[in-house]
């Protein structure tokens, strides 16, 4: 029995997808970017290739699989930190054939409900962090690897009970609107009372006619004007 | 005294002009806030389930303001013309009435403009859309709100469809993040209401998913309500104010 080549060790290290996408990170997936071109050389038609899912403190005690029986199963994730997946032909990730831009990683809840034979690429239980590697795997047992990723950190969500609704600080607009209104407002209340007081008060001490009334009901008088004055001569 | 005469036609002619702009900026206001009443934007649902539906309480005494005004100016243009001093106080203590109202119209329009901000409907969003156990009819009509004004405006959350990735919420409960980052009317969809591309929505593919927030969907007829309200209504009432003081004026020149 002789002992099985190393694998060979690529310097490619896996990432997140660089692209602009918007859920390339929630809180139970991530997409990597595909590992083009990666493979070309080691990899021969009927070899796959696997991703390697690890929590990030876990990922140093990972061993690969001496065989496709040995891969750890998605449930084994709990117990075991680490699990296998996105099992693929490896002539997917060739140079000349289109490959996937992304790598979608827990996309299939299906899986996980029904209890599907693995490989099953279920969500992540955890926010992680995660570290990930591919692994070339032939008939013999895994023929080529790549570096372990940077630590993946998944979303965590709050609750909304922490949005806090109150206004950041009171509009100018309201203000300005208040204090001019009720400035009229007083303005007007005053004026109204004191008009309604001044006739009141005129009418308790009985002043004569309002000599300086100048608005005059709509009926015509014939005006007679008054005689003026004659001027007194002085005293002889 | 022809002077003087002329000075009295000419004070009656300002003041009835006055009266009349009186009249038709309250018909004016009627109408705009019987606009605003009838929930032309469909968001009603939204803003009475924040409790703080006193935006159209404002409309509804804008209503009633804008008729008494056009009542009150015809009555102030007769007791103008006819020089009556019984008249004119009726005049001037209902036209102080209705000036409070509004008054308090507008003050609260602009208070309560204030107080709808993006993270009171983002809350609210997070906490009642979908909810699975409605507690009252007013969370299936927010979802119902919700769905609409996505769909129409193609928009998504409040502040983008991160909100839904940021906080759990009521849907996250009911729909699991790997199959649903956000929900399904948040995706492109074609014309069948099925999403175009679902893996590329639920990556978030630029073009598959509607990215903006629909904040501004919200806050501009809001704005547009509130602002409507408030402004006109500081309008009218400083004209009132000045053909009030002239009327006060008249009315202390006429002659028992």
């Amino acid at each position: 029995l002789s002992l099985p080549t190393p694998p060979a060790q690529l310097p490619y290290v896996p990432q997140v997808s660089p692209m602009a996408l918007l859920g390339k990170v929630t809180a139970t997936t991530f997409a990597l970017e595909g590992p083009r071109c990666v493979f070309d050389g080691h990899a021969d038609a009927s070899d796959a290739v696997w991703l390697a899912v690890a929590f990030a403190n876990a990922s140093a005690a990972f061993r690969n699989p001496p065989s496709r029986a040995d891969v750890p199963p998605y449930k084994q994730l709990p117990t075991a930190h680490s699990y296998m997946t996105l099992e693929t032909a490896a002539a997917a990730f060739s140079c000349s054939a289109p490959s996937p831009p992304v790598l979608r990683v827990g996309s299939d809840t299906a899986c996980r409900d029904q209890g599907r034979p693995d490989p099953c690429n279920g969500p992540l239980p955890s926010p992680g962090p995660y570290r990930v590697k591919f692994l070339l795997m032939g008939c013999g047992g895994p023929k080529a690897e790549t570096r372990w990723s940077e630590p993946i950190l998944l979303r965590t969500a709050v609750s909304p009970s922490t949005i806090d609704p109150a206004p950041a600080r009171r509009g100018s607009a309201v203000v300005v609107i208040a204090s001019i209104l009720a400035s009229l407002g007083a303005v007007l209340a005053t004026a109204v009372l004191g008009a309604l007081g001044a006739e009141v008060w005129g009418s308790l001490c009985r002043r004569g006619l309002g000599t300086d009334a100048f608005i005059r009901r709509s009926y015509r008088t014939h005006h007679i004007p008054p005689a003026l004055p004659q001027p007194l001569r002085p005293g002889c | 005294m022809a002077k003087s005469d002329d000075c009295v036609h000419i004070l009656q002619g300002l003041l009835v002009f006055g009266n009349v702009v009186i009249g038709m900026c309250g018909i004016a206001l009627t109408a705009e806030c019987i606009y605003f009443v009838s929930n032309p934007d469909g968001l009603y649902p939204l803003l009475q389930a924040t409790e703080n539906s006193d935006i159209y309480a404002a409309a509804w005494i804008g209503i009633f303001v804008g008729l008494a005004l056009f009542a009150l100016s015809i009555l102030g243009i007769i007791a103008v013309i006819k020089a009556s001093r019984t008249l004119l106080m009726v005049y001037i203590i209902l036209m102080l009435i209705t000036f409070a109202f509004e008054m308090a119209s507008c003050i609260t329009a602009a208070t309560h403009r204030d107080s709808l901000t993006p993270e009171v409907f983002l809350k609210q969003m997070l906490e009642r859309y979908q909810k699975s156990e409605p507690a009252n009819s007013s969370d299936s009509e927010i979802t119902k709100t919700w769905d609409e004004l996505m769909l129409q405006n193609h928009c998504c959350g409040v502040l983008g469809p991160s909100d839904w990735q940021e906080y759990t919420s009521a849907f996250r409960l009911t729909h699991n993040d790997a199959d649903y980052p956000w929900p399904r009317t948040c995706c492109a969809l074609d014309a069948q209401g099925l999403p175009i591309n679902l893996d590329g929505c639920k990556l978030g593919v630029p073009g598959y998913y509607n990215s903006n927030g629909c904040y501004d969907a919200i806050s501009g007829p809001v704005n547009t309500h509130a602002w409507g309200v408030a402004w006109f209504g500081f309008a009218i009432l400083c004209w009132t104010f000045c053909v009030l003081i002239g009327t006060m004026f008249y009315w202390s020149g006429i002659e028992y």
